[in-house]
């Protein structure tokens, strides 16, 4: 198997972080699990966002802002695992691929229906729905998929 | 993407947008889509230099759940 890239190791760090915490490291706390310069782990920050992945930055900063599954600022999808409530997802259906990053435990994803308020609650493990309440849930998209990248946050 | 109540609710929701019926889509079906290496090796150490290798997985699975829907067409380039 070929070896991670520096943008592979990057987006680990990123990605394991907010499992680990709920939030997005800063680009400073890159540079420092890299040992480099915090301008070095600004470039880095940079570069993974330009890798055309789902993930950005808030506009006109280097602040992270979204890293799918994740967002970094809160959305309606809460997330939570073993009872703690510390992550959003990005949308509904990357809420859908946040029990990947947490093997073997059960993922609670929490959000209100955007048509009537409704609360509405999905139980997955490890990429399997163990519940829906109520059943009969949806998803809905109003733009084409291959327009999605055109807008990524409004998709 | 958001989530529904129903499918009912989808429609009813005040950003529906005629013609884009094929954009909903039952839940189990989304939790598919987000079900190949793409989604669930996000901490294989190599999520980004694997991308375009686990494009077509994950094409081939939105094709299948949505049954060649052109909504959910990929992008071509």
């Amino acid at each position: 198997m070929p070896e991670a890239t520096q943008l592979d190791q990057t987006y680990h760090y990123v990605l394991e972080t907010i499992v680990a915490r709920g939030q997005a490291p800063h680009y400073t706390e890159i540079a420092r699990n890299f040992s480099i310069a915090p301008d070095e782990g600004k470039r880095m920050l940079q570069e993974l966002m330009a890798a055309g992945l789902p993930n950005w930055l808030h506009p006109g900063t280097d602040l992270i802002a979204s890293v799918a599954p994740f967002n970094n600022l809160p959305t309606h999808y809460r997330v939570t695992v073993e009872g703690e409530q510390k992550w959003f997802a990005q949308c509904g259906l990357e809420a859908l691929a946040i029990s990947w990053l947490f093997p073997g435990k059960t993922v609670e994803i929490d959000a209100p229906c955007l048509a009537s308020g409704e609360a509405l609650h999905v139980s997955m493990r490890d990429g399997v729905i163990e519940r829906e309440d109520p059943s009969g849930l949806h998803l809905y998209f109003n733009i084409p998929f291959r327009k999605w990248r055109d807008n990524l946050p409004f998709a | 993407m958001n989530l529904f109540r129903s499918k009912e609710h989808a429609r009813n929701w005040s950003e529906f947008e005629a013609g884009t019926e094929d954009g909903i889509i039952p839940l189990q079906d989304g939790a598919e889509i987000m079900s190949t290496p793409r989604h669930s090796q996000r901490l294989g150490g190599r999520a980004v230099s694997t991308a375009a290798e686990h494009a077509p997985a994950f094409f081939a699975k939105l094709r299948e759940v949505t049954n060649n829907s052109p909504f959910w067409a990929p992008p071509t380039a």
